[in-house]
């Protein structure tokens, strides 16, 4: 049977944890494509280890810990760019890569406990328990109240930031909250794939739609529709090859990406040569 | 009543060390067509940005007898950025980028877009409206933003080089359309602008800003040659023209 995978508990949380994190990234992806902001999703995630680290050292729970330590970093990162002082990609690059750091040093220190450090860097579907899956839920609905309360708002803050502020924006709340929101969206992707690959998860599928539309909602769409798919084949490909889900599940959304940008490519050829058999081009 | 619709009086702006404008004066008559000149880095877009409360500066802006700050919490100004501020190769079509010159007014969806229309009628735009503004020509998407800015329905509009990347008849018939918006709204436009051109010809005050400001409330064919060299260096050598080009409106 094609889908006897679905038998498994643990792989029915991960499809359904799966679906959650699709629509969550589908929405906040395109936003932080089109703000050039890709490399916040990489940079914040990999803060999420010492979050995790702490967390575990700490005896609280790492999901928390996480959360705090990757919101005060997107709020760290906002600050210091916004502020003017360096930019928002050397920002990230000089943060995350601390954090990154201080995690695994952290994990290094903590001898006395069981830490499944390449569960956390690449992701462990096994893991997932339903706490997650109402976490991601909770996330999902979070984002969607701030989709509709403040989406409008920053749209035109992506489009035109001045211009947003003269007709009354509140362009520095609206960017903090969305740092806040992205923050969340991270923490439920690293459940999922794992600090390294978070990223990927956040910015591809968008990258992809980003492509196959002009129309801002089209693109949240088709970017949840295909993560969903991506996230699903992922998970079914690890099953039946005995693969790490993480590397799985990007390599089907880089695959999606690849598949784009080559029907992108061959288009544009032929676009390109219709255009000069065309008679109105002849001289 | 206050004939000035924006009195300026001893501002100043720096970027840290770097002193942008230094104590810069001007009243702007209402309803009238005025231009800010002067070299690239002279500090034309830093001034344009004080007025529109996106730079902090020292010094007073009184927007319509209102301190600028008081002004722009309650009211929102027409703001046309420099060509290359605003992303074009964002998923957004026309009226959609209008109806942002309607953010904060509580209007139902269904009016706002039929405002967003009417101002892009206004701009003959129209029938651009479902067209995705990376899709549109330079002129084009000058002439949407304009509309925007028109949407915010404020009565001073702040212009940042609008005729940047259009030809010789775009840009007359861009100068033509704006002089006949101002006409019917009673609008007061600030244009910043270093083209020598179609600006002095259409323009009803020029002042020429570098740095600080060399002179005020100058009448176009005033304009004398010393102030140019002042602006612009030696090497530089006024031609006049006394013929505007009349041409029909198409398709910038």
């Amino acid at each position: 049977m094609m889908f006897e995978f679905l038998n498994y508990s643990f792989m029915e949380r991960a499809i359904v944890a799966g679906t959650l994190v699709a629509i969550i990234t589908g929405i906040v992806g395109p936003f932080l494509v089109f703000r050039k902001m890709s490399f916040m999703g990489a940079g914040l995630s990999h803060g999420a280890l010492a979050g995790i680290a702490l967390g575990i050292i700490l005896g609280l729970s790492p999901t928390l810990m996480s959360v705090l330590i990757v919101m005060g970093l997107g709020f760290l990162i906002g600050l210091v760019s916004r502020t003017g002082k360096i930019s928002e990609d050397s920002a990230i690059g000089t943060v995350y890569t601390f954090f990154m750091a201080l995690g695994i040093f952290l994990i290094n220190l903590s001898k006395g406990y069981h830490i499944n450090i390449m569960g956390y860097l690449f992701g462990d579907i096994l893991a997932i328990s339903k706490y997650d899956i109402l976490f991601a839920l909770i996330v999902l609905i979070v984002v969607l109240v701030w989709l509709i309360l403040r989406g409008r708002a920053m749209l035109y803050l992506t489009f035109d930031e001045d211009f947003a502020k003269i007709t009354g924006v509140p362009i520095g709340w609206d960017y903090y909250i969305f740092m806040v929101i992205t923050s969340l969206s991270i923490i439920t992707v690293v459940k999922l794939v794992g600090v390294v690959l978070a990223g990927s998860i956040l910015i591809v599928p968008s990258a992809s739609a980003k492509m196959l539309s002009k129309s801002f909602m089209k693109i949240i769409a088709i970017s949840v529709i295909s993560g969903i798919i991506s996230i699903f084949s992922g998970i079914a490909f690890s099953y039946y090859l005995n693969t790490s889900s993480g590397p799985s599940i990007v390599f089907f959304v880089t695959a999606f990406f690849l598949c784009v940008l080559l029907w992108q490519f061959g288009s544009n050829t032929t676009s390109r040569k219709v255009k000069i058999k065309s008679p109105s081009s002849r001289p | 009543m206050d004939r000035y619709a924006l009195i300026l009086d001893s501002v100043s702006v720096r970027y840290g060390e770097k002193e942008a404008i230094a104590n810069v004066s001007m009243k702007l008559e209402k309803g009238k067509l005025h231009v800010l000149m002067g070299p690239n880095g002279g500090g034309k877009t830093t001034l344009i940005r004080a007025i529109a409360g996106l730079v902090p500066f020292k010094g007073k802006i009184k927007i319509y007898g209102i301190e600028s700050h008081e002004y722009l919490k309650r009211h929102s100004i027409g703001y046309l950025a420099q060509r290359g501020e605003t992303v074009y190769d964002f998923p957004m079509t026309a009226i959609e980028v209008v109806e942002m010159g309607r953010y904060g007014t509580k209007e139902s969806r269904k009016l706002r877009r039929e405002k967003a229309m009417k101002f892009l009628e206004e701009v003959n735009m129209e029938t651009y409206a479902h067209v995705p503004i990376g899709e549109l020509s330079g002129g084009q998407q000058q002439r949407v933003l304009l509309a925007r800015a028109l949407a915010t329905e404020s009565k001073l509009m702040l212009l940042d080089e609008p005729l940047t990347g259009m030809d010789s008849r775009a840009q007359s018939r861009f100068y033509r359309m704006l002089n006949s918006l101002r006409a019917r709204h009673a609008l007061t436009i600030l244009i910043a602008s270093h083209d020598m051109g179609f600006t002095t010809a259409y323009a009803e005050n020029i002042m020429c800003i570098n740095k600080t400001m060399v002179s005020r409330e100058c009448i176009a064919k005033l304009l004398a040659e010393p102030e140019i060299k002042e602006l612009y260096g030696p090497n530089i050598h006024l031609v006049k023209h006394y013929h505007l080009p009349q041409e029909e409106d198409n398709d910038v």
